[in-house]
């Protein structure tokens, strides 16, 4: 019964109001391919079989009342940064190993409430940094498509269990790139909303002004769908908008048609870019102009200064988020330091991985008294530039269009010894960090056998838009998410 | 030192060599004249939000402790924060 991880969540939601299928064989289904496959994959971290029995037998009994809605007895996948309440969520540091959150995140506790499933939690890098998942301090996510490539990242573990047919939908993190870098990646779905549009509560904090949860799904309606279950207004995240929560299930059919899609040069022709990439987004161009859409000329002028304001205040807000982490009240400890500064430096060293520590080293240098001025303020002001490049593209246009990550999967241990040219896999995501806009990756198309993602970028709160050419193009090249049959 | 971070010997040239690659790229923002621009420092409209400061439910001390590496008396153990004279 293999086919049951091949489905997305709308026609599964469908076998189980027919009664063709039942909540726990479809949990089953997806248990029985992550003991088959994720001792290659690799995607979960750990797995959570008393919980999802459970929920699985709950969402039964719902669908049998006739209560069921669209996610209930859907199969997902939590990364590792989303609190559930009793199970181990560490960040993929060791410096949280054995934290056993006492409370569910918000995002999660509604879609639990909606009677998803949750199989497990899965592998990112460690505090969501990195774009490969190899910072993991556990071990390395395998690319489903090539074992000996990378997923992406952060949220890595994520992209890949649903690419491999491990979970149906899954739950991702993004600060730069972190949920569409990965989805392009892997092949599969991958949003990030506007900033505020989806609670944080519950969430270990990267760079709070940043972060925010997102899907990923093998269809455009599945990962609106489950945007739609998180979002809204939360009063235990003061930054969650009061907007109503969105409605996507109505009117984002609509299609391209007289539509304005903006190709931004500097992200057409960003450096790096792969020929096989460019050639998939030409492809994609095409599509969407033949389906009624007018492709128009836009500009982003301050692209080339994106990555470096990013670099400062991601690390900046890091520096402060992780000093929470002092061995006192939660995670690793060492309780018998003979003071409370050998017990920190003696916890850090010990629990932060390489790449944590760079960017805590970095944000605490920008932020120091006597270089403020000159990075974290500076950079701030080029967020405003940012921020107003996007504001004034979007008077030319009504969405952006462009690849995702300019280049497909790379393989493992490529860019681990230069964090620069890590960094710049999330070139062209980034911006829709530091502007807060919403975003999505989908396939569109392959480059040397690899999966390539067509990245859609809308105005603040224009979820809507940003689903439905991301929907007209799915529709329209057939290019639909695929489970990689993998070794 | 400032972040307490317990470099251990050899570290600071390792990081040192990196970071210098990464501060010489972010250097570039430095290229730009941002005197008449306003800093962002978050994105969306929302401005300071309030709330009535009344009593709710939260976690039980016991709950709070549950994940502490050690507790003594209902409360969290830190090791002595004054150094000894």
């Amino acid at each position: 019964m293999n086919e049951l991880t091949s489905l997305t969540a709308v026609q599964a939601a469908k076998l189980l109001r027919e009664g063709s299928t039942s909540a726990v064989e479809l949990a089953s289904a997806h248990a029985d391919r992550i003991a088959r496959l994720d001792p290659s994959v690799r995607a979960f971290l750990r797995l959570t079989p008393e919980l999802w029995k459970e929920q699985a037998a709950d969402a039964d009994r719902r669908i049998k009342r006739g209560e069921a809605g669209p996610l209930t007895g859907i199969p997902i996948a939590v990364k590792d940064v989303l609190c559930v309440k009793g199970v181990e969520t560490t960040a993929g540091s060791q410096i949280l190993r054995g934290f056993r959150p006492p409370y569910t995140g918000t995002a999660v506790s509604r879609l639990i409430g909606a009677g998803a499933v949750i199989l497990g939690v899965t592998n990112c890098d460690e505090f969501a940094m990195g774009s490969s998942t190899e910072n993991s301090s556990y071990f390395p996510t395998r690319n489903p498509w090539d074992l000996e490539r990378v997923p992406g990242g952060s949220s890595g573990g994520s992209a890949a269990a649903v690419a491999a047919g491990e979970a149906m939908i899954s739950l991702g993190t993004d600060t730069g790139g972190s949920i569409r870098q990965p989805a392009a990646l892997c092949g599969v779905v991958g949003m990030k909303p506007t900033y505020g549009r989806v609670s944080r509560y519950g969430l270990i904090a990267f760079a709070s002004s940043l972060d925010q949860i997102g899907p990923f799904a093998r269809s455009v309606d599945d990962a609106a769908i489950t945007l739609s279950l998180m979002s809204g207004h939360d009063p235990l995240d003061a930054t969650s908008s009061d907007r109503p929560a969105l409605d996507v299930l109505n009117n984002y059919a609509g299609g391209v048609k007289g539509m304005r899609l903006g190709v931004p040069r500097e992200y057409y022709d960003v450096k790096g870019i792969e020929p096989g990439v460019k050639a998939a987004v030409d492809s994609a161009i095409k599509v969407l102009r033949d389906a009624g859409a007018e492709i128009v000329d836009v500009t982003l002028p301050h692209t080339d200064y994106g990555l470096a304001a990013y670099y400062i205040i991601a690390p900046a807000e890091c520096s402060s988020n992780l000093a929470r982490f002092d061995g006192v009240r939660y995670g690793m400890a060492e309780p018998d330091a003979p003071n409370i500064t050998d017990a920190y430096m003696k916890t850090r060293r010990r629990g932060f991985g390489s790449e944590v520590r760079r960017r805590v080293m970095l944000g605490t240098y920008a932020l120091s008294s006597g270089y403020y001025d000159a990075y974290y303020l500076k950079a701030q002001k080029v967020r405003t530039l940012i921020k107003r490049d996007f504001d004034d593209a979007f008077t030319k246009c009504d969405a952006i269009i462009s690849a995702t990550s300019p280049t497909v999967a790379f393989p493992l241990g490529s860019r681990t010894q230069d964090p620069l040219s890590m960094y710049l896999c999330d070139v062209l995501t980034l911006g829709g960090n530091l502007a807060g806009l919403p975003g999505i990756s989908v396939p569109c198309g392959r480059s040397e056998g690899l999966p390539v993602g067509l990245q859609v970028l809308g105005p603040q709160w224009g979820e809507t838009v940003v689903l439905r050419v991301a929907r007209a193009y799915e529709e329209a090249s057939g290019k639909r998410a695929e489970v990689a049959h993998v070794g | 030192m400032l972040a307490r971070l317990g470099l251990e010997p050899g570290d600071e040239e390792f990081y040192a060599e990196q970071l210098s690659g990464i501060l010489g790229h972010i250097d570039r923002l430095q290229q730009l004249d941002t005197e008449s621009i306003p800093p962002t420092a978050q994105v969306v409209e929302v401005a300071n939000r309030l709330r009535e400061d009344e009593p709710r439910p939260c976690l039980t001390q016991a709950e709070a402790l549950a994940n502490a590496p050690a507790a003594v008396d209902g409360s969290f153990r830190v090791p002595s924060i004054q150094e000894e004279a």
